[in-house]
């Protein structure tokens, strides 16, 4: 147990705190350990602002002692802090009160292999320096080169790749390896006080699929440029249009309302609605932990339990709430793999495309918005309620007119799923979250 | 180079020495290799926190957690350019590995001559803590989270879900640069928060409320009590229900005095820190002792306010930090600075610069950011307006370069004919700052701050920080509620 040992010791590690935990006398005892590696550049105006390389590691641990639980975890490897650790926690598990729900899950016979997952891309670790840094420097110097960009936020290529390894008393022992690449640039168009700024990405677990700089910086410019010179609306209520970016920012609103633990905490308008219609059957949403090559899959979630697919939302009817081992027997269902640190998050949650090309969705508008971006947080999951600062683009006749801007939507998640009219066909994974473009009939525009 | 024995002056009770199990000859030797590509500045963050946290929901202790960050970062600053490598493992040949891969970023042979280090020691000390709870035993951490969810739990029947909860955390820090600067500080830090969800038929709210700082236990017994954050928690869910849908369009708008502050910290804050404005990008980088905004508006940021939750002795760079004054009377007039943007800039250093952690590059960051008191009369703000919207509570906000940004009101009450009345929940206010700082037309002077429990957030890296401002009245302002 050297702080010192290779990727492959730790398996070895895991497994012998384990063993120490059960001296110690926990009943149960789960721990995590992670082993990373970091790169990011930043560029700015052709320059290197920030180059960082780094390594690290990480230990989390859950003890359970007569239905009682603690929690640890260090970036500390010594092996005195661990095994401190690991007795203070089983003392403290002690202050804890009995809870029949708690305690890790039983051994599941079904795995998933981790290979056919396609979720580690060792060119990512092979690529050099000069490689990285000359990526970003691409994708912004194709972004400047047009003329309507007026400054810039700086271009930056990051890469992820770290080995996660989980040993469990219930005699769980698992390990898999992921890699993740981005990269993106953020920009400016129009004068100090009239400017308008947005950026674009692409984010992958694979090298080769990552979008090319010309791609990101195109997009990135036209994203940004078509925000030039917005207009103010009066108050009023419209169809709204999503763009993808915009649906996902909404999934992951509906996935906080069905986290298994808001249900039981019952701070999600979504409880005791299982069974029932809570959209238009035009809303199929999924969760799949194993889809591959994408950046929300994984062997097996931070439990231990297998990954696998659920349907949360089948044609407008909710199936499923999302659960940890701990949220599943509360509401007496079972572990749907979501399990992330102590609490519940999304493997790959999708909204499943519609038919409609996104064209076809703005042209059936006579009058309404396109929300491009929002700002602020007001979304309440204990309610649905919805109100945030909001850019969009102006539909008159079936055709973009003008951005505007300094306006807000508000509506409620509830009504709006109930609301949508169209799906469109272009759903792409660009992180764990991710949607098509939609079309919800009516919601409340502020504005002058 | 002689072995370095710890300055006892520096901070006497802190074991550093046995936290980071590194001699002041092993800093030196690792901002040699730092700054062994030519480097003109070499820096060396180590850090070590102790966290704890106790949680109670559904009437029982459901978990506590206990977790240890122990690192180093080591920065190279060449020009505009930063090299940056972060490591865990503190055994030598580890820091090494980072030191050489934040040496990359200068590229000349120069041989560059380390400056001898030498320990600065801290006079102010704006923590204020009798009893630290990071040496408190659990029972009393438990004690404290069992009352304020008792408190809130009592407080009515319509309540049906508490959550409270008990987070505190020491950071020990030490600082060495190239500069020969070698600094220490031991920041305490206490949270006690409580979430109450009520319901009535079908209408289902929440209310938060919390506390702490730069404190230690006596605060909760005198300051503010756990029942005061439960009682108060159990309120605001229970008001809201009582809550009609907030107004849609533009009106005038009274804030709050303590929690609005996060408009300032929003509207104004983040676009006076310097990163944006040497790099052109934020609104306000070409108006510096212009005039922005209403004569009635003057704004510190303050990171030396004893006891509260952005106050620090020494910023994440070492730099004595000063009370700076942004904006005077409508005018700008200085920017939260860090080395790299002040160095750029000819700026004089005001202590801004902050960090998450040893593996974060350091920022131009916000602490303590408030707009002083004015004159008005808080009760005659509100009778001078017929109608329009008064802002209570407030759960955060967001600002872009351009000086578009947003706050998120949780709960409020329509005026009308100069009198509070209906109350009203969930709006949206936007505004562009230039045009919202000119439209604020009475200042209370009733300044209050806000929670403490505010957490800001910039490229990932999260903060504690506290916001305050008086009353304040804006004359014309988009309110974005359900109508």
């Amino acid at each position: 147990m050297k702080p010192t040992a290779g990727r492959d010791d730790l398996l070895a590690l895991a497994e012998s705190l384990v063993r120490f935990g059960r001296v110690c006398g926990a009943d149960e005892i789960e721990v995590g350990v992670g082993d990373g590696t970091e790169f990011s550049v930043d560029v700015r105006l052709g320059e290197i602002e920030n180059l960082v390389e780094a390594g690290s590691r990480s230990m989390g641990l859950r003890i359970i002692k007569d239905k009682k639980t603690a929690f640890a975890s260090s970036s500390d490897l010594d092996e005195e802090t661990l095994k401190r650790l690991i007795r203070n926690a089983v003392q403290r598990a002690e202050l804890s009160s009995r809870d029949e729900f708690s305690g890790l899950p039983t051994l599941s016979k079904r795995s998933v292999d981790s290979a056919a997952l396609s979720i580690y891309d060792p060119e990512i670790e092979r690529l050099d320096s000069k490689t990285k840094i000359g990526l970003a420097l691409e994708t912004e110097r194709i972004a400047l080169a047009d003329k309507r960009i007026t400054n810039s936020h700086g271009a930056s290529f990051v890469t992820n790749d770290g080995t996660a390894v989980l040993a469990s008393s219930n005699g769980f022992l698992g390990r898999f390896q992921k890699s993740y690449c981005s990269l993106s640039v953020g920009l400016q168009a129009g004068a100090t006080d009239d400017m308008v700024e947005d950026f674009w990405f692409s984010s992958q677990s694979h090298f080769e699929a990552l979008e090319r700089p010309e791609q990101i910086a195109r997009t990135a410019v036209e994203r940004t440029v078509r925000q030039l010179k917005p207009r103010k609306i009066k108050t009023q209520k419209v169809p709204v249009i999503f763009e993808p970016m915009m649906t996902s920012g909404l999934l992951g609103f509906l996935f906080s309302c069905v986290a298994g633990t808001a249900i039981y905490q019952k701070s999600s308008f979504l409880v005791g609605k299982l069974g029932r219609r809570i959209a238009t059957d035009a809303i199929t949403v999924v969760d799949d932990g194993r889809m591959p090559g994408k950046l929300g899959t994984s062997p097996f979630d931070s439990e231990g339990v297998p990954s696998r697919r659920t349907v949360v939302v089948q044609k407008g009817i909710l199936k499923n709430y999302l659960c940890n081992t701990y949220a599943a027997r509360k509401l007496k269902l079972r572990s749907t793999g979501n399990a992330d640190g102590g609490g519940v998050g999304p493997n790959n949650f999708y909204l499943e495309p519609g038919p409609h090309a996104p064209s076809d969705i703005i042209r059936s508008c006579e009058k309404g918005l396109v929300l491009i971006r929002t700002l602020g947080h007001g979304q309440n999951p204990v309610n649905g309620d919805i109100s945030q600062g909001a850019f969009g683009l102006w539909i008159e006749k079936g055709e973009i007119a003008y951005p505007v801007s300094e306006i807000t939507i508000s509506g409620n998640l509830g009504e709006l799923l109930k609301n949508v009219e169209m799906v469109g066909s272009d759903l792409e994974f660009r992180g764990s979250i991710c949607g098509p473009t939609i079309k919800v009939a009516e919601m409340m525009i502020a504005g002058t | 180079m002689t072995a370095r024995q710890p300055d006892p002056t520096i901070c006497p009770r802190i074991p550093f020495e046995d936290h980071f199990r590194l001699s002041h000859d092993d800093l030196q030797r690792a901002l040699g290799i730092a700054q062994s590509s030519g480097g003109r500045f070499a820096e060396v963050f180590l850090e070590y926190r102790a966290y704890s946290f106790v949680l109670m929901e559904e009437d029982i202790i459901k978990e506590t957690a206990e977790s240890i960050s122990l690192g180093m970062g080591i920065r190279v600053v060449s020009g505009e350019k930063t090299g940056f490598g972060y490591t865990n493992d503190l055994a030598f040949d580890k820091i090494r590995r980072a030191a050489l891969s934040a040496a990359a970023i200068a590229a000349s042979p120069t041989t560059v001559k380390v400056v001898d280090l030498k320990a600065v020691p801290v006079a102010r000390d704006v923590y204020r803590v009798r009893e630290g709870l990071h040496r408190a035993p659990l029972e009393k951490k438990i004690g404290l989270v069992k009352e304020a969810y008792a408190a809130c739990q009592k407080s009515s029947r319509a309540v049906k879900k508490v959550k409270a909860a008990l987070q505190d955390s020491i950071q020990y820090v030490m600082i060495a640069n190239s500069d020969g600067l070698l600094v220490t500080d031991a920041r305490p830090l206490v949270k006690l928060t409580c979430l109450a969800i009520a319901e009535k038929g079908r209408l289902r709210e929440y209310g938060f409320s919390g506390g702490g700082g730069r404190v230690g236990l006596e605060y909760f017994a005198s300051a503010l009590t756990p029942r005061r954050i439960g009682t108060e928690a159990a309120r605001e869910a229970l008001n809201l229900l009582e809550a009609r849908p907030a107004p849609a369009g533009e009106m005038p708008v009274v804030l709050s005095p303590g929690h609005a502050g996060v408009l300032i910290h929003e509207a104004v804050g983040h676009l006076l820190e310097a990163d944006f404005n040497r790099k052109k990008t934020s609104v306000f980088w070409d108006k510096f002792g212009r005039k922005i905004g209403s004569d009635l508006i003057t704004i510190y940021d303050d990171p030396t306010i004893p006891a509260f939750r952005g106050s620090y002795n020494i910023d994440d760079e070492g730099t004595l930090p000063r009370k700076t004054l942004l904006i005077e009377k409508g005018v700008i007039k200085g920017l939260l600075q860090d080395r790299l943007s002040a160095g750029l800039m000819k700026m004089p250093l005001t202590g801004h610069a902050r960090r998450q952690d040893y593996s974060d590059i350091p920022l131009p960051r916000m602490a303590n950011t408030y707009i002083e008191k004015g004159e008005s009369d808080p009760a005659g703000i509100i009778r001078s307006v017929k109608k329009g919207f008064y802002a209570d509570k407030f759960q955060g906000g967001q600002v872009e370069d351009s000086g578009k940004f947003t706050f998120s009101v949780s709960s409020g009450f329509l005026i009308e004919d100069g009198k509070l009345t209906a109350p009203v929940k969930q709006a949206t206010l936007i505004g562009s700052n230039v045009d919202i700082l000119n439209k604020i037309e009475m200042v209370g002077h009733d300044l209050t701050f806000g929670l403490q429990t505010g957490t800001c957030s910039k490229e990932g890296q999260d903060v504690p920080v506290t916001d305050g401002c008086p009353t304040l009245k804006i004359s014309k302002m988009t309110v974005g509620g359900l109508g």
